[in-house]
């Protein structure tokens, strides 16, 4: 036996084989706990992650408040709030963004339903894949707002403008995330499944679909929110409802806090549906996965 | 002294590929394929799009491709489109300086420190989630029309990446050399520029390539809204005179733009800048 090993392994109370780093951290909670530094023991929860972030929130109210104050034409937060209160009151609030929340329904199913098929069909096949693979980076490449000013010449003021222009605007992006998905089913497992005669819808359901459900809910997450913002500029360009047509109705009466105020209830309910849908969707489909997978993707 | 052994050349002689077998492996590489149906691709849009205008829309909703190709060539021509994209895209760096001056201190803060992560964690998010539209708003209310508006709002749009990424380059940075500064007592000064920036480089430059086409997106929206030169300002005139044939040759400009930087600046760059890292793996 190694000398040096054999005197490791008889010290009394040590393991060689163990980690020794968790007895550490161990060792220094524990004096941290009977030691407080007085900055600890008197500031620590202002130090806290949930002390942070409620610090960052009031921080940003405080500079939005001061930059209001100061300059004439930014809208005070408390003046922009008011007006969503009145606005509410004149009982303008829902309709626009219920017609707005409507449109995003129909065009983002379209665009979930044209988006997963055409990116399975060109993960799936090749010569499909490179028929269109410069179409697709084409059309990534090409902003919503020009898409949106040609339905306006297109369609006019009307109810296919908004759908259209959402549709057009973010199908690529869940084109681009289902290929990906498709291309990334396991070879092997498909292989060893065909081996074994497993059967396609079988197969289908636990091999495809799990790993496509991933790439689908992430590519549709960037999708909504493309969808949403295509649909708001529409609105904005020339449309009569929705919130970005009260967004430019205020602007053209050169009410600012009206256009913040909008701009604000904008960005309140795509992050609301960010919150509550989208990410506990996208949660979902991960679950199949390891801790350590998780944390990495 | 043996006799030279012929009989190797002989089977290399028999086994030698044929001119037949190089057309064989041509036809069968998928290079080849990629290329020829990529173009099918388009030549196949471009033929549906000339069958539908005259055809189908009439030709001031639709014009054929060789219209919008003709005001193409009048715009170069003309050096509006040269004018136009220098202003556009001056803005557009101006944004991005900003963000990387105010972003990359920003980014080495969350990374070192749990407090900094947190307090910055909800701007990052919700940045990161504004609708164009509500950027370009706030341009407006703020700036009005002028130059500065796009410029401020790219800024707003790219500061979130620019932090995150410097962010997740800090985290990478090497734990042992960071240890091994410490034993060696190198000021914080040195660490950072001889440890932690060559490990948030690469980081910052895929949040560039991520970007890009998104601040440009948006400093051309905010054009159109209160801007009085560069891309959007020429579509939002397009649209005021209902020129469908101007649009979709701004349309095609803006395409050729954003692959253009992308393929021309941006991937040659990151190769040259990655190319004394891993030789063998390729940068996609």
């Amino acid at each position: 036996m190694d000398p040096l090993e054999a005197t490791q392994s008889n010290l009394p109370g040590i393991d060689p084989t163990q980690e020794t780093e968790r007895d550490l951290k161990d060792f220094e909670a524990e004096v941290a706990a009977k030691h407080p530094s007085r900055r600890r023991r008197y500031f620590g929860w202002l130090l806290s992650d949930e002390a942070a972030r409620w610090t960052a929130r009031l921080a940003a109210l405080a500079i939005w408040a001061i930059a209001g104050a100061m300059f004439d034409r930014i809208p005070t937060p408390w003046a922009t709030f008011s007006f969503i209160i009145d606005e509410a009151q004149r009982g303008e609030l829902w309709g626009p963004i219920w017609v707005t929340l409507k449109r995003a329904i129909i065009g983002l199913s379209i665009v979930l339903v044209l988006g997963v098929f055409l990116g399975f069909l060109m993960g799936r096949f090749w010569p499909i894949r490179y028929l269109t693979t410069d179409l697709v980076m084409a059309a990534i490449a090409l902003p919503a707002f020009i898409w949106a000013l040609l339905a306006v010449m297109w369609f006019g003021f009307s109810e296919e403008a908004p759908i259209f222009v959402c549709v057009v605007s973010a199908t690529p992006m869940l084109i681009v995330n289902t290929r990906e998905g498709a291309a990334a089913v396991d070879h092997q497992l498909s292989k060893m499944s065909a081996a074994y005669k497993v059967s396609k819808v079988k197969e289908f359901r636990h091999l495809v679909l799990p790993t496509m459900s991933e790439y689908i809910f992430a590519g549709f997450r960037v999708a909504v929110l493309a969808g949403w913002g295509a649909i708001l500029l529409v609105e904005w360009f020339g449309n009569g409802s929705g919130m970005g047509w009260r967004a430019q109705y205020w602007y053209d009466g050169l009410n600012f806090n009206g256009m913040l105020g909008w701009g604000v209830l904008m960005l309140v309910v795509i992050v609301a549906i960010d919150r509550l849908i989208m990410q506990p969707a996208l949660n979902r489909t991960r679950r199949w996965r390891s801790r350590e997978d998780q944390a990495w993707s | 002294m043996s006799t030279p052994d012929y009989t190797i050349d002989q089977a290399a002689a028999a086994e030698r590929p044929r001119f037949v077998d190089y057309m064989v492996r041509f036809f069968k590489s998928r290079r080849l394929w990629r290329t020829v149906l990529s173009l099918a691709g388009a030549f196949a849009f471009l033929a549906l799009w000339d069958y539908a205008s005259g055809n189908i829309w009439a030709v001031y909703i639709l014009p054929s491709p060789i219209d919008v190709f003709n005001q193409m060539k009048e715009l170069v021509q003309d050096g509006t489109v040269w004018h136009a994209f220098w202003a556009t895209l001056r803005k557009t760096l101006y944004g991005w300086g900003a963000a990387f001056v105010i972003g990359v201190p920003i980014g080495l803060l969350m990374g070192r420190y749990r407090y900094a992560n947190a307090f910055f964690q909800d701007f990052v998010y919700i940045l990161a989630n504004v609708p164009l539209l509500v950027y370009a708003v706030i341009s407006l209310v703020i700036f009005g029309v002028s130059d500065t508006g796009p410029a401020f709002v790219v800024l707003l749009l790219v500061l979130p990446a620019v932090a995150i990424n410097t962010a997740a380059g800090v985290k990478s940075a090497d734990e042992g050399l960071l240890s091994m500064s410490r034993s060696f007592n190198r000021s914080p000064l040195a660490v950072t520029k001889s440890v932690i920036f060559p490990a948030v480089t690469p980081f910052l430059l895929a949040a560039g390539r991520v970007s890009f086409a998104d601040s440009w997106k948006l400093a051309a929206l905010t054009e159109t809204f209160g801007g009085s030169s560069g891309i959007g300002f020429e579509l939002n005139t397009s649209f005021e005179l209902f020129s469908v044939v101007d649009a979709l040759a701004w349309m095609f400009f803006f395409v050729l733009f954003v692959i253009l930087i992308e393929r021309v600046l941006l991937l040659p760059a990151e190769r040259r800048i990655f190319s004394w890292r891993n030789p063998g793996e390729k940068l996609v």
